[in-house]
């Protein structure tokens, strides 16, 4: 039934579904199984969309939709847009995002991945199920709380990784989170707390390979890189596009370590680094909800437009 | 076969999609129409002096606290049962959290919700909190609390409250600066107390080339402007009117001291540590020689048994310092504020309320850790301080007089100096940049934030 | 061919490669434990410290047990106990939104999965949109809706927010879709049996492991939530997150003017962080074997 390939609509060629025949309704007006299964379907979601349109879906319009609005309520087209792109924070938040996200990403996908992997291959199940616990632990700690864990760990007169602090030419705290560290600094944070969750969610990902695909691949006399490489990782790909989105939205909304650092620093990590951060000031801080709704607007298309990427490329959206 | 199937399902959906569109931006437009502004029936009632909501005698009055000031808003429901209070704590604004100020937000978009009173550790939210089409603070000298009253705080207590002629809160405590230093460190090395900044410039360097290791003053803070510009009257953060401001660093004041900072920093007598760090208790314990800075390093640093922990009877505390030939002027780090809020139900148990926490003796003399900002308490309160005897010299005379010094030419902003100190300025003093190079991009940046919180730049 | 789990593989001769890789992951692995494990470490021994020993002594020097009852003891009575109620606050909020959660995102990621209806991709793209937003720009929307129906201060201004997840969704979505095949569901339905039925009784027993996992993310997500609750739920009906930034403010390091009774020292504020993420750890434990149990190949056997 290729001829239908031809007239499919775009979206459906761009997901590549390859399955997409068999969501076609049948013609005309009978009351097929398929029928009654889609209703069976909205009877499923019904109860998580009442809660998105009430939680999700109302805010961002309501975000989206004052975002071009003015103070006292009137159309302003781009004038939200232009103001906060203007004010002399908006682009070093711009850059020490993307600084952040690059130096996060990039660590993130490659351990978590490694590291998931590595786990898995343990043969004691006590030793692959103690790591993963100990890999999770400051998965627990969450922004507020962790305030005294970094005012000390970060400064290389009372840190317990001292050592590491001075082998970097780093002698005092403020040093530490001097304006060029930062991105890195909150990579490793993020990384720190972040990894743990996600190496457990890969590794029962990895569980989800049947036994016979990988034994097939060892009677093939295919060594570890090589079953990982060619067996595991292609099969974990929807799962590892699905951790490239998630934590392109986290980074982007990078938001409580630097308040968090902030604080333990007594605002020498300034209060509008990141564009998160900005866009809370602009709310709370200058009372200007249009210019933060306008940041807003700004980091949802950019992280659209790059989680599009991992979305194709993930197939995050086919189905097998 | 799939053809008009495809067709069929491209042209249906759009058609749905725009409904669903339709509906949700009606409602959205009924949402926005409805919320800003949705204010409760106001009269203009001359005798408090702006509109008022109805008022009953009987409603409780919701008072926010830290819990630091959870004692005053107990000892005033136990002198006065009859009052109905609910007492709820937060933060306090403390450490630039701004929670005051996002919950007022907050509670202006949904109309509803404010709090009658709440007490702030930082003393500039009058500058947001009295300014807007509907304000939250109560103005309380046009006819709602007596002008006896507010005359009997020290001058220029309430300053930090007063925006264009209008007294919006209260004042709860001051925090002058004062020239701390150790007496007993003074006499065994021979040196006189200077009074002057000059005499503290020579002093250090003397202190540099006899006595290495010793400290006379600390720039580690994010507060430190507050302390050495505020006191050498720079005029670095001038708040013109309600939506003007200026600052000028490159006024003598301003360039001399900073002059004065780079000597002593490049002499190594000025610790680059915050006074709360690790380094500066393992450092200075015992080296401070001078530590000029606000009143409440009494209990924080020097009578902390986990900070400096001074022995008792070394520490005094010097009036402020003065240029050669004028009149010293003292600068001032924090001391907290109380405000009403406009939409209360209940403003005479409000005015209670503040009338005690701010000036009886059963909060501010017997329980309160800073020095209170109404007069008489404040004698009252430094007189059972000197009872201590932990500190020598005329300690209660000086506090007192430097309480009435502090310069009223620094300005209560709604924006936080000590952020753009510590963001501009502490991380290139620590990499050890001259602070006189630094003054242009210093003011740069406070200009810079002046002007995203709305401020015109004069 | 024979279905030999991984444990009783053939012995093979242990030459230089294999020997070169074990040392690579024990190196690896070994590395990364450290990583994570010192901070915490760290955290450990700084709750048993008073507060002199901890700025002057060094990071790993052990603590005393006085010292340690003295930093419980100055948390237990901060505020009449009031850490325990926060811990209350945010038990109760997390596990109601985690029921709901869960009634809520299973069926939707199932459907999503293998379901068939008009709107699949739409929610779908929706869902991505929503996670995609900042927070911030949503949480005063959200609070002006629970206002506008009078809830701000009740648990249903926490409880139901929290209970929205588009994070879990996905997760199932992608679970079922890959790890579920569809014949199974059409040999049931070959059966005879009806959609709820194929649901009930073939996808959720299959989806055990997922259900564990958007389970215990979404309880430790509503457990770690700070801004919206501190909009909608402050005062004594605050979590323990939003009430910890409270204990906070009177530390005197960070702000000064904290003293005398209520103020609280470093080493107590580390008692408190440990306080808070037991409960998560704990949990963690116990579930752990549940959230990776991966779903093996074996339903389809025709």
């Amino acid at each position: 039934m290729t001829v239908s390939a031809v007239q499919r609509s775009p979206s459906d060629a761009a997901a590549g579904s390859s399955r997409g025949i068999r969501r076609r309704r049948p013609a005309g007006g009978r009351k097929s199984v398929a029928g009654q299964r889609s209703r069976v379907s909205y009877f499923f979601v019904s109860g998580y969309v009442l809660l998105a349109v009430a939680f999700g879906v109302f805010p961002t319009l309501y975000a989206v939709f004052i975002a071009f609005l003015d103070g006292d309520g009137r159309f302003s087209g781009l004038g939200n847009f232009a103001q906060v792109v203007g004010d002399f924070r908006f682009w070093p938040a711009v850059q020490h995002v993307g600084a952040f996200l690059l130096a996060w990403l990039v660590g993130l996908l490659a351990l978590v991945t490694l590291l998931a992997l590595l786990v898995h291959s343990l043969g004691r199940r006590w030793l692959s199920s103690s790591i993963r616990f100990v890999y999770y632990i400051p998965g627990a700690l969450a922004g507020a709380s962790s305030v005294v864990l970094w005012l000390f760990v970060l400064n290389p007169t009372v840190s317990p990784v001292s050592a590491v602090l001075h082998a970097f030419g780093f002698e005092t705290f403020v040093q530490t989170v001097s304006p060029g560290n930062l991105p890195v600094v909150f990579a490793v944070i993020a990384f720190w707390t972040g990894a743990g969750g996600w190496i457990v969610v890969m590794y029962g990902a990895l569980n989800s390979i049947p036994d016979e695909v990988l034994e097939a691949a060892r009677m093939d006399g295919a060594g570890a890189v090589r079953t990982a490489l060619h067996i595991q990782l292609p099969m974990l790909r929807k799962w590892i596009s699905y951790m490239a989105v998630m934590s392109l939205a986290s980074g982007a909304q990078l938001f409580v370590e630097p308040r968090v650092l902030s604080q333990a620093s007594h605002a020498v990590v300034p209060a509008d680094w990141s564009l998160n951060q900005l866009a809370y000031l602009y709310a709370f801080k200058q009372q200007d909800l249009n210019g933060s709704a306008a940041i807003a607007v700004i980091l949802l298309v950019v992280s659209l437009a790059l989680s599009t990427f991992f979305v194709i490329r993930g197939g995050l959206f086919e189905r097998d | 076969m799939s053809t008009p199937q495809t067709r069929e399902r491209s042209t249906r959906i759009p058609k749905r999609s725009v409904a669903a569109l339709t509906v949700l931006s009606a409602s959205m437009l009924a949402i926005t129409a409805c919320t800003p502004g949705a204010s409760t029936a106001e009269e203009a009632d001359s005798e408090y002096g702006f509109a008022t909501v109805e008022q009953k005698s009987d409603a409780p009055i919701t008072v926010w606290v830290d819990a630091s000031r959870q004692p005053a808003a107990d000892a005033f429901v136990a002198a006065n049962p009859d009052v109905p209070v609910n007492i709820e704590t937060y933060d306090g604004g403390a450490d630039g959290s701004g929670s005051f100020q996002t919950k007022v937000q907050a509670f202006d978009q949904a109309g509803s919700g404010w709090p009658d009173v709440v007490f702030s550790t930082q003393n500039n939210d009058a500058a947001w909190a009295s300014q807007g089409s509907d304000p939250f603070a109560a103005p309380l000298n046009k006819g709602y609390f007596e002008q006896s009253f507010l005359d009997g705080f020290t001058e220029g207590a309430l300053a930090p409250l007063t925006v264009d002629d209008t007294v919006y809160g209260l004042r709860n405590d001051l925090a002058p600066t004062v020239t701390w230093y150790d007496q007993s460190l003074m006499d065994e090395f021979g040196y006189s107390v200077p009074t002057t900044w000059e005499e503290y410039q020579e002093l250090g360097e003397k202190v540099a080339a006899e006595h290495p290791g010793y400290i006379v003053g600390g720039v580690g803070d994010a507060f430190a402007e507050e302390i050495y510009f505020w006191g050498a009257k720079a005029p670095v953060n001038t708040v013109v009117d309600a939506n003007t401001f200026s600052s000028d660093t490159s006024d003598p004041y301003a360039k001399n001291m900073a002059a004065i900072i780079d000597d002593l920093l490049d002499a190594g007598v000025l610790a680059q540590e915050s006074v709360f760090s690790p380094e500066f208790v393992q450092k200075y314990t015992g080296k401070v020689l001078m530590l000029p800075g606000p009143v409440w390093y009494s209990g924080a640093l020097f009578s902390n048994p986990d900070s400096l922990n001074a022995k008792p009877g070394t520490i005094a505390a010097g009036l402020p310092l003065a240029w050669e030939g004028e009149e010293p002027a003292a600068g001032n780090v924090g001391g907290g504020t109380w405000f009403i809020s406009q939409h209360s139900a209940n403003l005479d148990a409000a005015k209670k309320f503040l009338e005690f926490v701010t000036s009886d003796e059963r909060y501010q003399v017997d329980l309160a850790p800073g020095l209170p900002a109404h007069k008489a308490a404040a004698d009252k309160w430094l007189a059972k301080q000197a009872e201590g005897g932990f500190f020598t010299g005329d300690f209660t005379e000086n506090v007192s007089a430097a309480s009435a010094q502090i310069w009223d030419g620094w300005g209560y902003p709604r924006f936080s100096q000590e952020a753009v100190w510590a963001k501009t300025v502490t991380p290139k003093l620590a990499a050890g940049e001259s602070l006189v190079d630094l003054l242009p991009e210093w003011q740069k940046a406070i200009e810079n934030e002046a002007q995203v919180n709305g401020y015109t730049i004069k | 061919m024979s279905a030999t789990s991984t444990s009783t593989r053939p012995r093979h001769e242990l030459g230089p490669r294999d020997w070169l890789g074990r040392a690579f992951t024990v190196v690896v692995l070994g590395f990364f434990v450290l990583f994570f494990v010192v901070p915490i470490l760290w955290l450990l021994i700084a709750s048993g410290k008073s507060p002199h020993d901890l700025i002057t002594t060094g990071p790993f020097a052990p603590g005393t047990l006085d010292d340690l009852t003295a930093n419980w003891t100055a948390l237990v009575q901060f505020q009449g106990g009031i850490v325990f109620r926060w811990l209350g606050n945010s038990a109760y909020y997390s596990l109601a939104a985690l029921v709901i959660t869960l009634l809520t995102t299973i069926p939707a990621g199932y459907a999503l999965a293998l379901g068939d209806f008009r709107g699949r991709k739409a929610l779908l793209t929706t869902t991505l949109v929503v996670m995609l937003i900042p927070n911030t720009a949503l949480v005063l929307p959200i609070f002006l809706e629970l206002s506008a129906v009078n809830l701000i201060g009740t648990p249903l201004a926490a409880i139901l927010p929290f209970s929205f997840y588009p994070f879990g969704v996905y997760l199932t979505y992608i679970y079922f879709s890959t790890s579920v095949p569809r014949d199974l569901l059409d040999a049931a339905r070959m059966d005879g049996c009806g959609e709820v039925a194929v649901f009930r009784r073939i996808a959720i027993p299959l989806a055990f492991p997922v259900i564990a996992l958007v389970g215990f993310f979404s309880f430790v997500a509503n457990w770690n939530n700070f801004f919206l609750p501190f909009l909608t739920v402050p005062g004594r009906a605050a979590p323990v997150q939003v009430g910890l930034t409270e204990l906070l403010s009177n530390v005197p390091a960070f702000n000064p003017t904290a003293a005398g009774v209520t103020a609280i020292q470093l080493p107590t504020l580390a008692v408190a962080t440990l306080l808070s993420v037991t409960p998560v750890l704990l949990i963690f434990l116990f579930s752990q074997r549940f959230l990776v149990a991966g779903l093996t190949a074996g339903g389809t056997k025709e």
